[in-house]
């Protein structure tokens, strides 16, 4: 199995709230890149344009200070002051480029950092109720709205990450089809995807699956580990800690198809302390990683590509990690 | 007919996990928007976040001609109580919640408000192994039958709900709910339907609601609508329109016709008090055509069980 580099996304590490409840208050940048540095196994810290890059110069220190790299600059274009009512997709043209300036922003940023890479999770396209918004107008501005601000340099990956809902009931970039067909509309190789594994539970795939469709098309730039009930909502749990089947099969697959980005992370911490919650998603991944040296992938990939072979797979499964 | 409330809450800051849409709200402006909406005779109120100042609580009601539809006791908050209050494994925080509620309970009482509601959200567990589920039933049922003796006069009604904040709440159907009710044995403890919350666990509300009066722990109905995946809180009727006409059907069967129904409906981009008169339109616009369902019609058909005649009717009768 390959190794793969771990990091972990910053905003976790500082205020974190649902809709009752706010659990842990925020923390300045330079104590979140610390105790990022603190997590173990952690080489790289996913930062959020603009929030983290107010003095772009005193960040690029802290990181250098911490011997942390920048996995991925994560543009934010959700803010409700501005994106009330779309982001990429809004009726306003105003506001559409808005959103696109800052993610132009964002790969200028990345290309000075020599990160080369932008990710964004378009949260503010959506709706809740039917007869909300025009399909065939949100989606063309969609497109449209890609498609300018992947132009702008294309010697920086975009990687666009698609959640199935919340803060609306329906987001527009929803899961894997769908993301697959914006990359054939957009037809830009530096446009691709940031697969975020518990938003694949939750969009009900199989994440296995969906890595595979996009790394036939050599665009799974960058990945968010975590898991999820599965049933709805986006919990950003410790991953395995629900599917653990599924986990170890999304990482054979990750290695089968050559992934070489990074495993990024989305973990709520909530109640827990956060570099402990990121620790035990980090050694769960090392540990599945383990156990699949430890029972052979040849041999598990040659019987995966045998017909009705299920039965003997678990039987295999079982004995080399359960006894 | 029953009479129309607003959750307090939901006439203030409007926010979830990534944005702010509205920003809070003080207890006097939130009176001020009830009293803009047409048809709105009531609020429900929430502990302790209303109750700062009980002599200006009681002149904005008396101001504004607004009645009270059952005081809200907020279980979770931020900062204490973490892992629950009333399920929680430190007798102290458990003994906390007991001492809260019975003053939640006297401030409803000079209020002459009988009915407390509860939703007890932060009750339950994320992960598989967090949670000792023998042992929280046993304090459950220790707290509530404490909270409930305190005052047998006031009905303490749990609001059951699939998820969110945490992955699995600890009440989260009907039935879960009634049985443990049934096991504390106060004839005061019953349950708040959540139309909802009823529809994202996976129930038909009129169903639900059924079973419950049955055992006369049909306790209070909070309205809104969802799509089954997340508790939304979108406006009744947007998206279950038919289970809204037969929950409506029932509670007039069942005699809950002269009570409240409370709102937790999320106005998010849009204008609070506008999406609230939409809300008071739709609901007595439900209601309305409910009444089109012959009663002996309805009987006759729910005898016969012959969907393809009753689906016929409701189609000709009500649109």
């Amino acid at each position: 199995m390959k190794k793969w580099k771990f990091s972990v996304n910053a905003g976790f590490l500082g205020k974190r709230q649902d809709r009752f409840t706010q659990y842990r208050p925020d923390r300045p940048l330079e104590d979140k890149i610390r105790l990022a540095a603190q997590i173990d196994g952690v080489e790289g810290v996913e930062l959020k344009y603009p929030q983290d890059f107010d003095d772009a110069k005193l960040t690029q220190s802290l990181l250098d200070g911490h011997g942390l790299i920048c996995s991925a600059v994560n543009v934010d274009i959700k803010d409700a002051a501005f994106f009330r009512f779309g982001a990429l997709s809004n009726n306003d043209p105003a506001k559409r480029r808005r959103a696109v300036r800052l993610l132009q922003e964002g790969l200028d940023l990345a290309a000075e950092m020599n990160i080369g890479l932008v990710s964004t999770c378009p949260l503010a396209d959506g709706y809740d109720y039917p007869f909300q918004i025009d399909y065939s107008d949100a989606w063309g501005y969609f497109i449209e709205s890609i498609k300018a601000a992947a132009s702008y340099r294309r010697d920086v990956k975009l990687a666009l990450e698609f959640q199935p809902h919340e803060p609306h009931a329906r987001i527009l970039l929803s899961n894997v089809g769908i993301l697959l067909h914006v990359l054939d509309e957009v037809t830009m190789n530096n446009v691709g995807a940031n697969l975020d594994i518990g938003h694949s539970f939750a969009a009900l795939e199989t994440p296995a699956e969906s890595i595979t469709l996009l790394a036939r098309k050599e665009r799974l730039f960058y990945l968010h580990t975590n898991d999820n009930t599965g049933d709805g909502g986006d919990w950003d749990m410790i991953s395995g800690s629900v599917h653990f089947w599924h986990w170890l099969e999304l990482l054979l697959t990750l290695d089968r198809v050559g992934y070489n980005g990074w495993l990024g992370a989305d973990i709520n911490p909530k109640h827990m302390s956060a570099d402990q919650a990121f620790a035990a998603n980090n050694r769960m991944i090392r540990k599945m990683i383990e156990l699949l040296d430890r029972i052979g992938t040849d041999k598990l990939v040659e019987m995966v590509r045998e017909n009705g072979n299920s039965g003997q797979i678990y039987d295999y499964l079982g004995k080399h990690l359960m006894s | 007919m029953n009479k129309l409330a607003i959750i307090s809450a939901f006439l203030g800051g409007v926010k979830n996990r990534y944005m702010v849409y509205e920003p809070e709200r003080i207890l006097a402006k939130k009176f001020e928007l009830a009293a803009k909406i047409d048809g709105v005779a009531g609020l429900e109120l929430c502990y302790p976040a209303d109750f700062e100042d009980l002599s200006l609580l009681k002149s904005l009601l008396a101001d504004h001609g607004l009645g009270v539809s059952a005081i809200n006791v907020r279980s979770r908050r931020s900062g204490k109580w973490w892992r629950g209050s009333f399920t929680s494994a430190n007798s102290r925080e458990r003994g906390e919640v007991v001492d809260d509620f019975k003053i939640a309970l006297d401030a409803a009482a000079e209020l002459s408000v009988d009915r407390i509601s509860t939703c007890p959200l932060n009750e339950g567990h994320d992960y598989v192994f967090e949670m000792d589920y023998l042992k929280a039933y046993d304090y459950a049922e220790e707290t509530f039958s404490a909270i409930c003796t305190h005052n047998p006069a006031i009905r303490v009604c749990i609001e059951y709900k699939w998820n969110d904040p945490r992955t699995r709440c600890f009440f989260a159907s009907a039935g879960e709910t009634l049985s443990f009710c049934q096991a504390v044995g106060k004839p005061n403890l019953g349950v708040a339907l959540d139309f909802g919350h009823s529809i994202q666990t996976g129930e038909r509300p009129a169903q639900a609601a059924a079973m419950l009066a049955r055992d006369n722990r049909l306790f209070y109905v909070h309205l809104n609508d969802n799509d089954r995946n997340f508790d939304w809180d979108l406006m009744p009727g947007a998206m279950h329109f038919w289970e809204f006409i037969e929950f409506f059907y029932y509670l007039r069967i069942l005699g809950y016709t002269d009570d409240w129904y409370a709102y937790d409906v999320m106005s998010k981009e849009m204008d609070t008090v506008e999406t609230f008169k939409t809300v008071v339109e739709v609901t007595r616009k439900l209601e309305s055509l409910t009444d089109r369902i012959d009663r002996d019609r309805m009987d006759d058909l729910l005898t016969d069980r012959d969907p393809s005649q009753t689906i016929r009717y409701l189609y000709r009768s009500l649109l």
